[in-house]
């Protein structure tokens, strides 16, 4: 049984535990795609599941920030590999956060009004257009 | 693209930081909490763009998000009634069916961005050797007044090109930003101030003193303030 796993441990060794410390020690683009990866997911599973709307608009600037991370890494990967226009993701980047701010301050004068009107803030029992 | 040494070691920490706070903001029971630990997580994906060169994006970020729009959020939080989900009264998320689909999906997306990024992950390093490791690249830079660091001229490029190939866009943001201040003072208005500004239809006045919202004494009242503010536009005229 040992001598059957023991050229398959000693490639996984070489190879993969390799490439995994690499990766740990030497941070590359794709770690930084993994983390907004993750990031992203979280926030869109906190506006799914959450019933509080503020929490689910907090959960969007999440996602948000994902995709600034995302414009952000490329564009330091595009520097170094020596992109025509490298600072595009960066000005992007600027545009998505002005959305962002826009985008929180008409949302949460819709929930001041919402409060106003049906005293609740969970998206549950906002169903009125629910046919 | 290749970090080293202690940006490594900076990289794993806010990566973790962001992506803890990131969860514990999504699972908080309170409303305050959540906002509190967003502040954390923007702050750590600020620290984050300072790893990735981009100086000028992290101002901006820590200025306007934890600055500008996380405090909005805390003014709200104030505003309403958030004490219910506190109290254990109320349910933190949805019905658990709802739950178990979005856990399923947003781990589905998981896999299915980390099989493209594994994917493609050998093309982003592909000639990793040829380009200069980050001290080279550092000493290329021009050197600061006192001597002991460098400038990069990042933030100079940025602005550069923010007006030379977004000139556009960079009106529309401000359009948009106008009109997102206008319609946030629109939604946020209450039934006096409207009032107040003539911009009421009197049936629907009739129906808010029915029902008590409004008082005869308090529609007198924004008459009176209403013709008091035309008596002053009037007279800045003449």
């Amino acid at each position: 049984m040992n001598t059957l796993f023991t050229p398959a441990l000693a490639l996984l060794q070489d190879s993969m535990l390799d490439n995994m410390r690499q990766g740990v020690t030497h941070p590359d683009l794709s770690k930084f795609l993994i983390i907004a990866a993750l990031l992203f997911a979280v926030g869109v599973a906190g506006v799914l599941t959450r019933r509080n709307i503020i929490v689910i608009f907090m959960s969007i600037e999440l996602i948000l920030n994902a995709a600034n991370l995302n414009f952000i890494a490329f564009s330091r990967y595009l520097q170094e590999t020596g992109g025509v226009n490298a600072v595009a993701g960066q000005v992007f980047t600027v545009f998505i956060i002005v959305v962002a701010a826009a985008e929180a301050a008409i949302g949460l004068g819709l929930v001041i009004a919402l409060y106003r009107n049906r005293e609740t803030i969970f998206v549950d029992k906002i169903d009125l257009l629910k046919w | 693209m290749i970090l080293s040494g202690w940006e490594s070691v900076f990289f794993w920490v806010f990566a973790l930081a962001a992506l803890v706070a990131g969860l514990l903001t999504v699972m908080a029971r309170n409303a305050v909490h959540s906002a509190l630990f967003l502040i954390s997580a923007l702050v750590s994906v600020a620290a984050l763009f300072v790893l990735l060169g981009a100086e000028f994006i992290a101002g901006v970020q820590i200025l306007v998000y934890v600055g500008g729009v996380m405090v909005l959020f805390l003014f709200v939080i104030m505003l309403v009634n958030v004490g219910a989900e506190e109290r254990e009264q109320e349910e933190l998320f949805n019905r658990p069916a709802q739950v178990t689909a979005a856990v399923c999906f947003a781990a589905l997306l998981v896999f299915g961005l980390f099989y493209a990024i594994n994917q493609s992950a050998p093309r982003f390093g592909a000639n990793a050797e040829e380009r200069a490791p980050g001290a080279a690249a550092d000493a290329r830079l021009r050197r600061a007044a006192t001597g002991v660091s460098r400038i990069s001229v990042d933030t100079q490029r940025v602005g550069g090109s923010l007006y030379r190939y977004g000139a556009l866009p960079f009106e529309i943001a401000s359009v948009l930003l106008l009109v997102a201040i206008v319609g946030s003072v629109l939604l946020a208005r209450t039934s006096k101030q409207e009032l107040a500004a003539d911009d009421v239809d009197p049936r629907v006045v009739s129906e808010l003193s029915a029902a008590g919202e409004l008082t005869p004494a308090e529609i007198e009242a924004a008459a009176a303030r209403r013709a008091h503010a035309e008596d002053v536009w009037a007279q800045s005229k003449s």
